[in-house]
């Protein structure tokens, strides 16, 4: 196993609803992703992925639990102080709606340079223009929609000036919520290889959330499977779909649609029932690297 | 059960601070105001008064204290219910309105209820037609009326049915000598009654407009349809229900936009109601009168605002429900 | 079984103020009674236009250019609003994709079923209505049916409001039910559920079913026959076996072939090139032609016609006509194992 650079210690999160009301969006969640991994979340709606998210981005504060980004607190004010600059350029976050993370008024060539200017980074490739030029020809996209408004593009194009955008700033840790669920299935085929081919060439370490479980299987390394704000299983990825351990992890692979009528069909979903299996206890490894979470069971992943 | 008593003594701490706000603001600004407070009391004769005498009637007035001083003797007649007396009209404050706030109700309140009543039905009818011709000449129509200021409008209307036509009078609330005539009130208050709905009337049936649309273009309209409701059953039994709670806080919160409006058209018209009062009594100096009619105002919007909030709570399911359970999708 | 919907020779479009957009053009199909038939195709594709031009729920913008809809042997294609409505929910009705916003959300949902239920049976008594309104919540597996309705669209969860979309849909007993994305907006668990439940209201009442959809693994969860739509032509279409075992339009092979479940580990996806034209003013001959590798010259000129390959099965290719060279579309294998 190579070197940690994020590090996820017992985080937990709690939205208040209303003075009698909270939720519990994390619960406890611990677990390391190595550099230049490609570390999957997998779950549905609602079970606390994209508030990791945020976490992971000091989008939001965590009600308690430590990050750890390059050895940095992150959940610690006067450490993130300390290091702004590295975590803002070095951590970037692309969104599921592509349609609502581009500012409909700024051109493409702007949006892509526009993290660049902020950080006060001086162009390598001479000027700003050039260089989103230059990330849009990385991403696959024509320098003639340089001066484009996001609008006029479509939803893959979007997603792939999101991309640039965040690549710009050579980041060391990508964080994607959801990047490709809004795409049709021939766009997301060719923004998935994007990703994998740029992994493969940048190095940087990718924290990928989605719930389309073909998409985990394909794209990532390592996977971690979460509900109601635990998570209850992190495997890697070949292994997470050949012997899941946990029954949410079962009954989440047996639901996954298969595109193949007479193997589908002849599959009756397994039912997740929480009775049968109480969320609680610890992360325990039940062979090397995959850890289940298990009554009374206590291990760091 | 608690959190409703807690929520009425909050608002109710929010009204009497914002009228305690009010009051200190109103009484500095007054005051700051160039003119002659005595000039209202004594009319002309103020020219004729010795040095010594005006001395003595603005010590009687209380016009040498400081102006705390001044204000904390204000607050202690106010809170006692004594408001004072008008400068302008030498009776108590309290009376001098009273006698002139029926008109003011009068005008503004069967303004405020046609404007919303013509609102709604415009509104509703434009979204049940979008597009069409009618939806578009009314939309046009708006547009053009909404813009025109009212003092300007008022003036155009007496001009036309006062002076040129001669069939409804153009100042006044009754002709000399008919104040008991209810038919002679009627057409006195027409004019002016047009000014406020046509002023007002557009701008909220356009807001109804497209709230309606928003409904109309709803998911669960489509389903309705599909499966064979009447347009007309969607649209009444569900788009229109569904608007009322943004109907009703626009209702609320437009109380004090009409009471504006009705002050000028009042003006404009001479017509004795409170907002003729109130610009007279910024006018002339007439600090009592003028503390009265901006803390009346001023509480009428407050209050309206509060209505408007509790309203809107207390109308739609989802935020009736908000307080008992979760409903937010927590990601 | 008897065919109950005959579409022939389709063609809609929208005016717009950038012009007119060729939603559906020259689309031929029919359907048969109990069979689930799955629209497929991209965001665009045209597929939602056709089901809302079957159901004549097309906005004012829209107009039926060409061809003719016939439904249980009567042409409706001229039928005006005040027609429909008789048809509206006896004949087909429809859900849609997100059951969040396909409710009222301030009417209880036993309300909002009763409300279709009186639709078709408006002088009902109300102990009959709420009997009928029980059953159809039972019948769509809503579990404490009698509790359900008097609960605000907001406190039930997504699975169960489209169970509740379902019931209203079902109320009046439709022959056709347009499914517009039932479990898009679904978890995955709920979604196997929800389309489960569809093929056994399909089969126990016999309703015909348009699934339309984007997502291969619904269509062959639940799909009898498929049709494959691109830029507004339907450009294969046969039984779920014909599709998925031997596909035969390039684009169709090319959908499933990016597919990430088929993809060897390791090994990037297979991307079809290009992106689908827009559908103003689209290009003269196969749409798909700029995109597809096999393209003939043909391909640029005259649009294809649909070729029959067996009793079930049809593709419009020119790679189909034998005078066609031969190719093998799969050269990377669709089926792993």
């Amino acid at each position: 196993m190579g070197e940690n650079l994020l590090e996820v210690r017992r985080l937990s999160h709690t939205y208040t609803v209303n003075r009698h009301m909270t939720v519990k969006a994390l619960d406890d969640v611990s677990f390391s992703i190595n550099k230049g991994e490609i570390f999957g979340v997998v779950g549905e709606s609602g079970c606390g992925k994209s508030t990791l998210a945020r976490c992971v981005m000091n989008l939001l504060r965590p009600t308690a639990g430590e990050i750890f980004y390059q050895g940095i607190n992150i959940s610690d004010k006067k450490q993130v102080r300390a290091n702004r600059p590295l975590l803002q350029t070095s951590r970037q976050l692309i969104f599921q709606d592509s349609v609502s993370g581009l500012n409909p008024r700024m051109r493409v060539a702007d949006i892509i340079a526009e993290p660049m200017q902020l950080h006060r980074i001086r162009p390598p490739r001479g000027s700003y223009r050039a260089e989103a030029e230059f990330q849009m020809r990385h991403v696959g996209l024509d320098a003639s929609y340089l001066d484009k408004y996001p609008p006029e593009l479509s939803g893959g194009m979007r997603q792939r000036v999101a991309i640039a955008r965040a690549l710009s700033m050579e980041p060391s840790l990508l964080v994607a919520d959801e990047p490709v669920a809004s795409l049709d299935v021939s766009i997301q085929a060719q923004i998935l290889n994007l990703f994998r081919h740029l992994q493969a060439e940048h190095g940087f370490t990718f924290l990928f959330i989605a719930h389309d479980l073909s998409v985990v299987k394909y794209l990532c390394d390592r996977v971690a499977v979460m509900i109601s704000g635990k998570l209850v299983e992190v495997a890697p990825v070949a292994e997470l779909f050949s012997d899941p351990r946990h029954p949410y992890t079962k009954a989440l692979l047996s639901a996954m649609p298969i595109p193949d009528p007479r193997l589908e069909r002849s599959r009756t979903p397994t039912v997740f029932d929480p009775a049968a299996a109480p969320l609680t206890g610890a992360l325990t490894e039940v062979s090397p690297a995959h850890f289940v979470l298990t009554e009374g069971g206590a291990a760091d992943a | 059960m608690r959190s409703r008593v807690f929520t009425l003594g909050k608002n109710l701490l929010i009204f009497a601070l914002s009228l305690a706000i009010l009051s200190v603001a109103v009484f500095y600004v007054a005051r700051l105001a160039p003119g002659d407070p005595l000039a209202s009391y004594y009319g002309s004769r103020v020219e004729k008064l010795t040095p010594e005498a005006r001395f003595a009637a603005e010590e009687r007035l209380g016009l040498h204290d400081p102006i705390i001083v001044q204000y904390f003797k204000w607050l202690r007649g106010a809170l006692r219910g004594d408001f004072g007396i008008s400068f302008q009209y030498k009776r108590p404050v309290v009376e001098v309105i009273g006698g002139r706030i029926g008109n003011t109700l009068a005008l503004g309140g069967i303004g405020f209820a046609l404007t919303f009543a013509l609102a709604l039905l415009l509104g509703v009818f434009c979204a049940g037609h979008e597009d069409t011709f009618l939806d578009k000449l009314i939309c046009k129509v708006g547009t053009v009326t909404g813009c025109i200021p009212e003092f300007w409008l008022s003036l155009v209307l007496i001009l036309i049915f006062d002076i040129y036509l001669g069939l409804l009078p153009g100042s006044g609330a009754y002709s000399v000598g008919k104040a008991d005539d209810l038919g002679d009130r009627a057409a006195h208050l027409l004019l002016p009654l047009a000014v406020v709905v046509l002023g007002h009337l557009w701008y909220y049936a356009y807001m109804i407009r497209n709230r309606m649309l928003e409904e109309i273009r709803a998911d669960y309209v489509l389903l309705a349809k599909s499966v064979g409701l009447p347009d007309r059953k969607i649209l009444f039994r569900h788009c229109l229900r569904n608007c009322m709670p943004t109907y009703l806080s626009i209702m609320a919160i437009s109380v004090p936009h009409i009471i504006g409006g009705t002050y000028i058209v009042e003006t404009v018209f001479s017509y004795p109601g409170v907002g003729t009062l109130s610009y007279e009594s910024a006018r002339y100096q007439d600090y009592n009168m003028l503390m009265v009619l901006t803390l009346l105002t001023g509480a009428v919007v407050i209050l309206c605002n509060l209505v408007a909030q509790t309203v809107n709570a207390r109308i739609d399911p989802r935020g009736r429900a908000a307080e008992t359970e979760v409903t937010a999708d927590v990601r | 079984m008897s065919e109950i919907l005959q579409v022939k020779n389709l063609s809609v479009s929208f005016f717009t103020p950038h012009g007119e957009v060729e939603a559906v053009r020259d689309v031929t199909f029919s359907l048969q009674s109990g069979e689930v038939l799955a629209v497929v195709g991209e965001s665009g594709c045209g597929k939602t236009a056709l089901c809302k031009s079957i159901m004549k729920l097309l906005p004012d913008t829209a107009r039926i250019k060409s061809g003719s809809i016939a439904v249980c042997g009567a042409d409706i294609t001229d039928y005006t609003d005040r027609d429909m409505r008789k048809l509206r929910g006896r004949l087909y009705s429809m859900i849609l994709q997100n059951p969040m916003t396909a409710l009222d959300p301030t009417v209880p949902v036993g309300r909002q079923v009763a409300e279709a239920v009186l639709v078709h049976h408006p002088r009902m008594d109300k102990e009959a209505v709420r009997r009928r309104v029980l059953e159809l919540m039972t019948l769509v597996g809503l579990d404490n049916a009698q509790a359900r309705c008097q609960q605000y669209p907001h406190s039930l969860s997504g699975g169960m409001l489209q169970r509740c979309v379902l019931a209203i849909a079902l109320a009046g007993e439709p022959q056709i039910l347009f499914a517009d994305e039932p479990t898009t907006a679904l978890d995955v668990t709920v979604q196997a559920q929800i389309l489960d439940l569809l093929r056994e209201i399909q089969q126990r009442l016999g309703t015909a079913t348009v699934l339309v959809t984007h997502d291969f693994g619904v269509v062959a969860r639940a799909a009898d026959r498929v049709a494959v739509m691109y830029a507004g032509r339907i450009v294969e279409i046969g039984t779920a076996e014909d599709i998925f075992y031997d596909p035969r339009h390039p684009y169709t092979v090319g959908l499933l072939r990016s597919l990430p479940y088929f993809a060897a580990p390791g090994e990037p996806l297979y991307t079809v090139p290009g992106m689908p034209p827009t559908m103003i003013d689209p290009p003269p001959g196969d749409a798909f032609a700029p995109r597809n590798v096999y393209a003939l010259e043909i391909d640029y000129q005259e649009a294809p016609p649909m070729f029959q390959i067996s009793d079930t099965h049809f593709a419009a290719a020119w790679l189909l006509d034998p005078r066609a060279p031969r190719v093998d579309l799969r050269a990377g294998g669709v089926r792993r194992g």
